[in-house]
C-alpha cells in the first residue's frame, strides 16, 4: 500500500543507475549533487566500517559511505574506477562510493513495479520499486530514506 | 507568493529592529533638558519608518502604536511641547510594546494587550500636554504636596496687569495657590504657596512663557527672607538677567564632561564641583547671587530636575575625597581649571551672544557658589550617565555614514564566501608546491606569478575574514539600557562607561557573548556597587561606575566588566564554600583561588534572593559558555574598590590555534588552550593502578594515563617511550594524553563535522589542513572520559543487522 503510493509518486522520472557488484540500482537524478573519484578519506573513530569517513569538498566536510560493505556487494576495492556520488539530501552532503555509474533513464509507472516483500539485506521499505528498462531490472532505492535512516548512522539519533 | 512575502517580512522584522535599537540608544543619549532637535528628528524618522513599514504589511497593531508615538515626537519636534523625563520612560516603553509586538509577528507570545493600551494612554495623555491622571506603569503615585514658589518676574508682565492675571489664573488651574507677594513695580518677585498634585516641571512649563524654567524657585521648604533681599537687588532691568535665560541653555552640550569632573576640582570642596555645569550661566552676575544665596540657605535644590522625577533623591551631597573617584581614565581632568570653560563651548547654542553681553561678570563667582543643586543631568537621568557627550558628536557622524555606505548581505554568503577563500588558500599552496618541482631559471614568470598569487590570496582572505567581524559597541550598546532599569530598579545610581567600542570580534561570538556579559552587567549592579548611603559611609561618590571595557591582546579579545563597588568578600565566600562543603576549601587558600569558588554551581553569596540575582546560577552558567567559546574568564577583586571580571576570548568562533599530532598516521587537532605541557615519558613515570589503570607521575603529580590510540582504536605506537606524553587540562581535571608524535602548530578553520554527519564521541570538529587534507579536532575533555571510563563501552554500539523497526 504505502509501496504503491510511494511508486505513484516517484513514477516518472530520471533515475541514476549505478551498479553494486551485479546489481543494478536506481536513485532520483535530482538528489545527486555530483560525481567524482574516491579521494584519500579522513577516518572517524569508533564508526562502523561502512563508513569510509569524510572529505573536504570544497572546505565542505562530507562523510563518505560505502554501499558496497553496508550491503554485502561487490569487493570494495579503491582505485582511479572507483566513483562516489555525492548526493544533496535535505541539508546534508552524503558521497557513496559505488562500484560504478552507467547511464542516466527514463522510469515511468509502465516500467516499474512493486518489489516484493521479502527479507534481504536492503529493507523494502527503502525500495521504491523495480523498473525493468532493455531486460534489465534495476532496483529503485528511495535514497533520502535510505541515508537518513538509523542503520545508516550518518544522522544523531535524536535528529531521526 | 506567500514564500516571496515572508520574505519581504524578514526585511521589515530587521529594518524595525534596527530602527527600535536605534531609537532605543538615541532616547538613551537623550538630553531631557536640551534635546537636541536633531536627535529627535532621527527618533521621529525611526518610529515614521515602522508605521510606514508596519501599514504596508498590514502590521496594524505595530502602526496604530507608533502612531500615538509619532503624534507626540511630532509634537515635541515643533517644539510645542517641552521634552520631559516621563516622556523618554512612556518612549522606551513604546519601543518595548513595539517590540513584544514585532516578536509575535515573527512568531513569538501574543504581545500583552493591557501594556499596550496603557502605553498608548500614555503617550496620548503626554501627547496633550496634559500630566496623566492615574498613576502610569512605573507606580509613580502622585501626591498633592506643598510647594514654595518664588520667581522674578520680567518688568513687562509686571507692568501689565493682564498678562500678570493671565498667569495666576493659568497657575491656579494646576495648583491651589496662596499668594504671599503680588509681584508690583517695587518687587518683581512672585511668591506663592502651591498645593499641586503636579511636578515641578508642569508648574515651570506653566510659567515658562515669562519666566526660564531655571529662575523658577521652587522648592518644599518656605525660601528665607534673605533670598528675597537679594532679589531687589537684581532688578529686572539688569543687562545680566536676560541672559539668564539663555545661560543654562548654552551650557547644556557640555553636561557630560562636566558631571564628570566636579568633586576633582575641588578636592576638600564638597559640593563645588556639581555645580559645575551652571558655570557658564555664572556669567550673568545677578542671578547668580541669587542662586549663591538661596543656596546658602540650606535649600532644596532649586535647580533640581525640572523633570520633576521624585523618586530619585534630588540633593546629593558629595563626600570630600570623592575626587579620585571622579578623575577618569578618559581624562576629564582635564577641564578642571577650566571652570569657565568657555571654549569648550565652541558649539554650545546662543552662547557667544550671552558671552559677549556677559563680558563684565566675574567668572570667579562659580567657586563660590555652595551647590547643594546637582548639576541637572545628574539628576534628570540619576540612573544612567553614560559619559558619552565628549564622543557623541563623532559617532553620529559615524553612524550615519555607515547608513548610507552598508549592504545588508545574509551571513550564508559570506560564510560561503569565506569556505570560497579557504579553498583558494589550499589550492594556491598546492599550486605553490607544485612549482617548487620547476626550475626557478626557466619557470621565473611561473614562480614569481605564485608568489604574487599567494600575496594575494593572503590578503583577500584577511579582507574576508573581517566581513563577519563586528564592532563591541554591538555588545556594549544594549547596556546602557539594563544599567538605568536595575539601577532604577535597584535603587542605586550607576554611570555606565564603555571603553574600546571599535573592538572587533567575529558575529558568532557578538551574539554568544551577549548572555554572559549581561550576567556579570546584572551581577555588578546587584552585588558589586552599593546604595549611594553605603558609598557615601564608605567615602566614595554615591554614583557607582560600571566599566565595560574591550581590547586586543594578541590573537584574543579582552572583554573586561569593572566596577567600583563593593568588591568580593573573601570571608563570605569561604564560609559559604564550607557550608557547602566545596571540597578543597581551607583558610589558606589564595585570593584567587577563592575567587574561583564563585564559578562553582550553585554559588551565591547574596543575602537574599531578589529578581535580579543572588538564586547562584549565573557564574558557573557564565564560566561554562565562555569556555564553550573556546575563551577564559578570570576575576580580580580588591575589597572596597570593586571587581574586574576579565573574559578571554579568541578573535574568532572560526579559528582555533591547535597543536596537530598524529596517532596511527591520523592527524589530530589538539586545541591549544587544553595544553600545559608536552614531554617524552620515561617508563619509570608510568605506574599502574588495580592492575590496568595507568598514572603517569609528572612532577610530583600522578595523573591519569589516556593513550588516544586506545580511545580511537588505532594502531598507535605501543612503546611509551617512543610516544609523547601531553598533559592536558579539560573540565575533567589534568590528564596526560598518549599520542605517537607532535607535527606542529597551527591556526586551523573549524568545521561542523554536524551538518553534514552526527557528533561524533571525543571530537568536536573537523577542519581541513594545508594540504587538503580532513583532520579532527579533539574535545579533550570528553576524551579523557572515554580513556578514562571503559573504551568498550563509549563505543557505538555495533550498528549492523540492527534493523530498525
Amino acid at each position: 500500500m504505502e509501496i504503491t503510493e510511494s511508486v505513484g509518486v516517484a513514477a516518472s522520472g530520471e533515475y541514476l543507475t549505478f551498479t553494486l557488484g551485479s546489481e543494478e540500482y536506481g536513485l532520483d537524478i535530482l538528489k545527486v549533487q555530483e560525481i567524482r573519484g574516491y579521494d584519500a578519506v579522513t577516518k572517524i573513530a569508533n564508526s562502523p566500517p561502512f563508513i569510509k569517513g569524510v572529505i573536504n569538498l570544497r572546505g565542505v566536510i562530507v562523510p563518505i559511505v560505502d554501499l558496497r560493505i553496508k550491503f554485502n556487494l561487490g569487493e570494495p576495492s579503491y582505485d582511479q574506477f572507483t566513483v562516489v556520488i555525492i548526493l544533496n539530501i535535505g541539508k546534508r552532503v552524503v558521497g557513496i562510493v559505488v562500484d560504478g555509474v552507467s547511464d542516466v533513464i527514463h522510469l515511468n509507472s509502465e516500467n516499474l513495479r512493486p518489489a516484493p516483500e521479502f527479507g534481504s539485506v536492503l529493507d523494502t521499505r527503502y525500495i521504491l520499486g523495480l523498473g525493468t528498462v532493455d531486460e534489465r531490472m534495476i532496483i529503485v532505492v528511495d535514497i533520502e530514506r535510505l541515508m537518513t535512516s538509523q542503520e545508516m548512522s550518518l544522522v544523531d539519533a535524536a535528529a531521526v | 507568493m506567500s514564500i516571496d512575502m515572508s520574505q519581504f517580512y524578514q526585511v521589515f522584522f530587521e529594518e524595525t529592529s534596527e530602527h527600535l535599537a536605534n531609537m532605543e540608544s538615541l532616547l538613551l543619549d537623550l538630553d531631557v533638558e536640551n534635546p537636541s532637535l536633531e536627535d529627535l528628528n532621527a527618533i521621529f524618522r525611526a518610529a515614521h519608518s515602522i508605521k510606514g513599514g508596519s501599514g504596508t504589511f498590514g502590521f496594524t497593531d505595530m502602526t496604530e502604536v507608533t502612531h500615538v508615538l509619532e503624534t507626540l515626537l511630532d509634537r515635541l519636534r515643533k517644539e510645542e511641547l517641552r521634552l520631559r523625563a516621563e516622556m523618554v520612560d512612556a518612549f522606551l516603553a513604546a519601543g518595548d510594546v513595539l517590540r513584544a509586538q514585532l516578536e509575535h509577528h515573527q512568531g513569538g507570545p501574543e504581545a500583552d494587550e493591557a501594556q499596550i493600551r496603557e502605553v498608548c494612554e500614555r503617550l496620548n495623555q503626554l501627547a496633550s500636554g496634559e500630566a496623566p491622571a492615574a498613576a502610569p506603569a512605573g507606580g509613580m503615585q502622585r501626591q498633592a504636596r506643598t510647594v514654595y514658589l518664588s520667581c522674578a518676574l520680567p518688568a513687562e508682565v509686571v507692568a501689565e496687569g493682564g498678562t500678570l492675571d493671565n498667569l495666576l489664573a493659568a497657575l491656579a488651574e494646576i495648583a491651589a495657590l496662596e499668594i504671599r507677594h503680588r509681584p508690583d513695580a517695587a518687587d518683581p518677585t512672585l511668591s506663592a504657596v502651591l498645593t499641586t498634585l503636579y511636578g515641578d516641571a508642569e508648574i515651570r512649563d506653566t510659567l515658562s512663557f515669562h519666566v526660564a524654567a531655571d529662575a523658577v524657585v521652587l522648592s518644599e521648604n518656605e525660601v528665607e527672607e534673605t533670598a528675597y533681599g537679594l532679589f531687589d537687588e537684581a532688578p529686572a532691568g539688569d543687562p545680566g538677567y536676560g541672559l539668564f535665560d539663555e545661560a543654562p541653555a548654552a551650557a547644556d552640550p557640555g553636561y557630560g564632561l562636566f558631571a564628570e569632573e566636579p568633586a576633582a576640582a575641588t578636592g576638600g570642596d564638597p559640593g563645588y564641583g556639581l555645580f559645575a555645569d551652571e558655570v557658564p550661566a555664572a556669567q550673568a552676575e545677578a542671578p547668580q547671587a541669587i542662586r549663591e544665596e538661596t543656596d546658602a540657605s540650606g535649600a532644596y535644590g532649586l535647580f533640581e530636575d525640572a523633570a520633576g522625577k521624585p523618586e530619585f533623591p534630588a540633593h546629593r551631597k558629595v563626600a570630600p575625597g570623592d575626587a579620585p573617584a571622579a578623575i577618569e581614565g578618559q581624562g576629564y581632568g582635564l577641564f578642571v581649571n577650566a571652570p569657565g570653560g568657555v571654549g569648550l563651548f565652541d558649539g554650545a547654542p546662543g552662547l557667544p551672544a550671552t558671552q559677549a553681553a556677559a563680558g563684565a561678570a566675574p567668572a570667579s563667582v562659580a567657586p563660590q557658589v555652595p551647590a547643594q543643586s546637582p548639576g541637572r543631568r545628574v539628576t534628570d537621568n540619576p540612573a544612567v550617565e553614560t559619559a558619552k557627550a565628549g564622543r557623541r558628536d563623532s559617532d553620529k557622524v559615524m553612524t550615519v555614514a555607515n547608513t548610507d555606505t552598508s549592504i545588508r548581505v545574509s551571513v550564508e554568503k559570506v560564510d560561503q564566501l569565506i569556505n570560497l577563500v579557504g579553498e583558494l588558500v589550499i589550492t594556491q599552496a598546492m599550486l605553490a608546491e607544485a612549482a617548487n618541482a620547476f626550475d626557478p631559471v626557466t619557470a621565473e614568470k611561473l614562480l614569481a606569478g605564485i608568489d604574487l598569487l599567494s600575496r594575494n590570496t593572503r590578503d583577500l582572505q584577511e579582507s574576508v575574514m573581517s566581513i563577519r567581524m563586528l564592532p563591541m559597541s554591538m555588545v556594549f550598546s544594549r547596556f546602557p539600557r539594563v544599567v538605568r532599569d536595575l539601577a532604577g530598579k535597584l535603587n542605586k545610581q550607576v554611570e555606565m562607561k564603555t571603553i574600546g567600542d571599535n573592538t572587533e570580534l567575529d558575529k558568532g561570538l557578538i551574539e554568544k557573548i551577549t548572555d554572559p556579559m549581561t550576567h556579570l552587567v546584572r551581577n555588578s549592579l546587584d552585588h558589586g556597587i552599593e546604595t549611594p548611603e553605603k558609598r557615601v559611609a564608605a567615602g566614595k561618590n554615591p554614583k557607582g561606575t560600571l566599566t565595560l571595557k574591550a581590547s586586543h591582546q594578541g590573537g584574543n579579545v579582552v572583554i573586561e566588566v569593572i566596577d567600583d563597588g563593593g568588591g568580593l568578600n573573601r570571608e563570605k565566600i569561604l564560609a559559604k564554600a564550607k557550608e557547602k562543603a566545596i571540597p578543597g576549601v581551607h583558610d589558606g587558600m589564595s585570593d584567587h583561588e577563592v575567587w574561583q569558588l564563585i564559578f562553582a554551581p550553585g554559588f551565591s553569596t547574596a543575602d537574599q534572593v531578589t529578581d535580579v540575582s543572588g538564586r547562584g546560577v549565573g557564574m558557573d552558567v557564565v564560566k561554562r559558555n565562555i569556555e564553550g567559546l573556546g575563551g577564559k574568564v578570570e576575576l580580580e577583586s580588591s575589597p572596597g574598590y570593586g571587581t574586574r571580571t576579565i573574559i578571554r576570548l579568541p578573535l574568532t568562533l572560526a579559528i582555533l590555534d591547535g597543536m596537530s599530532v598524529g596517532v596511527g598516521g591520523e592527524t589530530f587537532i589538539v586545541p591549544l588552550t587544553a595544553i600545559v605541557e608536552s614531554l617524552q615519558p620515561a617508563l619509570a613515570d608510568i605506574r599502574t593502578m588495580g592492575g590496568d589503570s595507568r598514572m603517569v607521575h609528572i612532577r610530583g603529580e600522578y595523573l591519569p594515563f589516556v593513550s588516544l590510540a586506545e580511545v580511537f582504536g588505532l594502531n598507535g605506537v605501543q612503546d611509551i617511550t617512543q610516544g609523547i606524553v601531553m598533559v592536558i587540562e579539560g573540565e575533567e581535571g589534568k590528564a596526560a594524553l598518549f599520542v605517537d608524535e607532535l607535527l606542529g602548530q597551527h591556526q586551523v578553520v573549524i568545521k561542523s563535522l554536524e551538518a553534514n554527519y552526527r557528533r561524533v564521541p571525543g571530537i568536536s570538529g573537523a577542519t581541513i589542513m594545508g594540504d587538503g587534507s580532513v583532520a579532527m579536532i579533539l574535545d579533550v575533555s570528553a576524551v579523557t572520559r572515554m580513556g578514562l571510563g571503559n573504551p568498550q563501552r563509549t563505543r557505538p554500539a555495533p550498528v549492523e543487522g540492527q534493523m530498525a523497526a
